[in-house]
């Protein structure tokens, strides 16, 4: 199987998963889902205290899963660090091996557990995209020469159903011209608002995977409606989750994600695909058969 | 002007467990127009001052508590009553407390308020926070709006993906900064200036203590 960076270069159908590092240190049950995945998808997304919970640090799961044999995107937010930290974070993933970075900013404090904390935002995904382009290109954010640069591949995220919609575009925009090499974007359901999405963010030179979330249930899909700003998930596909009953809706939900990624290979809307199960990983190797993969 | 919300009861007679006598100071400025340092205020702090066994030797409200020595001089009329107080219980902002913290150098002084934000008062008694003094204003090119201050992450280059129908995931009750960032530069045709990577903050900028004293040579020179 490539590597992330050379599946998107030479143009292959790019396919990556996630996995969410553990509150604690037992990581036994994380690194089985990984391993689930090894040899089935291109890269491995490693969440940077998703949803502002603490949890394992990104880096040290990302070199885990590099020696397992996967090649991690790192994720990196700026909630909870400043412009020194970050810098000699992405120093440090580099020396690692660790070869991808997820630019973002973050969710806020307000949103996890320690809602006490100090969120820092010294920098935002934009500038977090310049820095790794200047460390990849030798100089920190200051100017001053490194000894070695970084060599990073960066990607960032967009979210094709945010509303209002042309700000978010015109920080796209603002990504692409910052460096980001590709988008993973946020959960997708409705194809033909993506099809629009990709009529604009395709001319833009840069690579874009699609956001799967694998749907559980019909109580999750509402869940995602009503509580997640930039996720629709259409009544249609509510109704099919709902008719397919409490036994089946898990099953339903797996189709109606390979159905997705079907359709945006056999379309070519995209470079790829992004599929997230939140800790039902060792589904996506069944739902990529599915789609035919 | 500068927000201020009262303490609890509770709290403020917890910090004056030990004090037998205060004396209590409000401030005609901004605390009067919170409503934590008006006359109104300070009367019903002396009542409650007193039922809970304090001795009230006074009460005063500066013209402006964070004048150092105005206040000072507004206050030389008050000496015996502060004397013979055990400490004087300010019911202004941060500032005009450790104003009296200065003035007084032997005396405790307690707050009586939480200071919370510079704001814009909205409607009566309505406070929004607009500015979160940075020391690097860049509202010429956000549409007059401040992002560091208005979006909770303090974003500079547009929405996050919280953005949630023109409101902000962080609450419910706050507008996306981004949103209206965008209409109205819109509205007033400075899209393509929106269009521009706006450079991480100058933090050295909002680096505390700060003073500044103003160049009256200079002034003085110009009106030569």
């Amino acid at each position: 199987m490539k590597k992330f960076k050379e599946a998107l270069e030479s143009g292959e159908f790019t396919i990556t998963a996630e996995c969410g590092p553990p509150k604690g240190t037992d990581i036994a049950e994380m690194l089985g889902h990984a391993e689930h995945l090894l040899g089935k998808i291109h890269a491995i997304n490693v969440t940077d205290n998703q949803s502002a919970v603490v949890r394992i640090g990104s880096i040290a799961v990302s070199k885990l899963l590099l020696d397992m044999g996967h090649d991690p995107i790192y994720q990196l937010t700026c909630r909870d660090r400043n412009r020194l930290a970050i810098q000699s974070d992405l120093m440090g993933a580099h020396i690692l091996g660790i070869r991808n970075v997820l630019c973002m900013t973050g969710d806020h404090v307000t949103a996890g557990d320690h809602k006490t904390a100090k969120a820092v935002y010294d920098l935002e995904s934009v500038q977090l995209l310049q820095t790794v382009a200047s460390l990849n290109a030798g100089k920190d954010l200051a100017g001053n020469e490194m000894k070695g640069a970084t060599n990073l591949f960066q990607g960032a995220v967009v979210t094709p159903e945010a509303n209002p919609f042309e700000p978010q575009m015109m920080k796209f925009e603002k990504k692409v011209r910052a460096g980001a090499n590709f988008f993973q974007t946020q959960a997708i359901y409705d194809m033909e608002h993506f099809e629009r999405f990709m009529d604009r963010a395709g001319k833009f030179n840069v690579k874009i995977l699609a956001g799967i979330l694998l749907l559980k249930n019909a109580g999750m899909a509402n869940f995602l409606n009503k509580f997640v700003p930039g996720i629709t998930v259409p009544d249609s596909l509510i109704d099919r989750l709902k008719a397919a009953g409490k036994e089946g809706a898990l099953d339903c939900g797996m189709d109606i994600a390979a159905e997705q990624v079907r359709m945006i290979k056999e379309k070519g809307l995209c470079a790829g695909v992004h599929v997230m199960a939140i800790g039902l990983e060792s589904k996506v190797p069944d739902i990529l058969a599915r789609a035919g993969m | 002007m500068i927000i201020t919300k009262a303490k609890e009861k509770e709290a403020v007679l917890d910090s004056l467990k030990e004090i037998r006598s205060v004396f209590l100071l409000g401030c005609s400025e901004c605390a009067s127009l919170c409503g934590t340092g008006s006359p109104e205020a300070v009367a019903e702090m002396k009542a409650a001052l007193e039922e809970a066994g304090k001795k009230v030797n006074g009460t005063f409200i500066p013209k402006t508590g964070c004048q150092v020595l105005g206040t000072k001089l507004e206050l030389k009329p008050f000496k015996e009553a502060i004397d013979a107080s055990d400490a004087i219980l300010v019911m202004s902002c941060g500032a005009g407390t450790q104003a009296m913290v200065e003035v007084f150098k032997d005396k405790k002084v307690y707050p009586a308020n939480d200071t919370s934000f510079l704001g814009n008062m909205t409607r009566y008694q309505q406070f929004d926070e607009r500015c979160s003094m940075c020391g690097e204003c860049i509202i010429d090119k956000t549409g007059g709006i401040c992002p560091v201050t208005t979006c909770p992450k303090g974003i500079l280059n547009g929405p996050c993906g919280g953005t949630n129908n023109g409101m902000c995931e962080v609450s419910p009750d706050i507008e996306c900064a981004w949103a209206k960032i965008y209409a109205r530069m819109e509205r007033t045709g400075e899209l393509e200036k929106m269009k521009e990577i706006i450079p991480p903050k100058d933090y050295s900028k909002k680096l505390s203590p700060k003073v500044y004293i103003v160049d009256r040579k200079k002034e003085e020179k110009e009106s030569k």
